[in-house]
């Protein structure tokens, strides 16, 4: 029975990395340089699900298998900006706060899922270790 | 014969191992909530409480010694420990993303089954309280 809260645990640290991202995609969204300065506007970063638990090689679970990056950007004309290409247009990140914060709130209820299934399972634990006592 | 071998006993245990085994399944289908493609997976409850109430019958009736439940849809037994079968549970249109994941059935059934481990745990809690108060004799 152990290997409940295992199961659990990897929805609520799948979760955990769902909401990283957005929150990284939230805070970028109008980041046009990298971290050495270079010009190069952040991609934004999807998450990708799959079920199964490599790190305890179990079936049972869910881990994030991948994180994406985004190929496309927000195109502004702003001639005379200097990151501007020969037609006037800056590449800026292409990050929708609204998408962001919907699927914010997706990752929220589906973390809370998470605890009511430790939750339950804890309660199974200590009604069994009440029979002992 | 004892509690602990009594067929009281024996069903409160099987009922705790399959209420224990099937709490992984929907911890498993609560996890992949947001799994693209995840079909999630169960075992009808019905058929084990059918075969679970066969074999307290044929107990009853002196068909059979012990409880000896029979293998049943979704759910095969090890003497008398259950090994569930899982299968979809296909309760739900796909969402876009091909999930069929239903949280509030997922959850409510989480409870349920919960109460159902629960309710065993306190039965057999009480049965062993008894079989101590006997053994001290005093209440």
């Amino acid at each position: 029975m152990f290997g409940l809260f295992d199961i659990s645990t990897s929805g609520l640290v799948a979760q955990r990395v769902r909401l990283e991202t957005i929150a990284s995609n939230l805070a970028n969204q109008e980041t046009l340089l990298d971290s050495s300065g270079a010009y190069a506007p952040w991609r934004r970063r999807s998450v990708e699900f799959a079920a199964g638990d490599p790190s305890h090689g179990t079936s049972m679970g869910t881990h994030v298998a991948a994180i994406r990056e985004g190929e496309s950007f927000d195109l502004r004309y702003q001639p005379g900006h200097p990151y501007a290409d020969d037609r006037g247009y800056v590449r800026y990140p292409d990050v929708d706060p609204v998408f962001e914060q919907v699927d914010a709130l997706d990752a929220v209820r589906a973390y809370e899922a998470n605890i009511a299934a430790v939750e339950a399972t804890k309660s199974m634990f200590a009604s069994a270790l009440a029979i002992l006592a | 014969m004892s509690f602990l071998d009594s067929t009281a006993g024996q069903t409160l245990e099987t009922l705790m191992r399959f209420a224990s085994a099937r709490q992984t399944l929907l911890a498993h289908d609560l996890a992949n909530l947001s799994t693209p493609g995840f079909r999630p997976v169960d075992v009808p409850v019905e058929s084990f409480q059918h075969s679970l109430r066969d074999a307290i019958d044929a107990v009853r009736e002196g068909r059979a010694a012990e409880l000896k439940p029979q293998d049943t849809d979704g759910v095969r037994f090890d003497g008398r420990t259950p090994v569930l079968e899982p299968r979809p549970r296909s309760e739900n249109i796909l969402f876009h993303d091909r999930t069929d994941a239903d949280s509030d059935r997922l959850l409510a059934d989480l409870a349920e089954n919960t109460l159902a481990f629960r309710a065993a745990a306190e039965l057999y809690r009480f049965r062993m309280a008894q079989v101590l108060s006997a053994i001290r004799e005093r209440p």
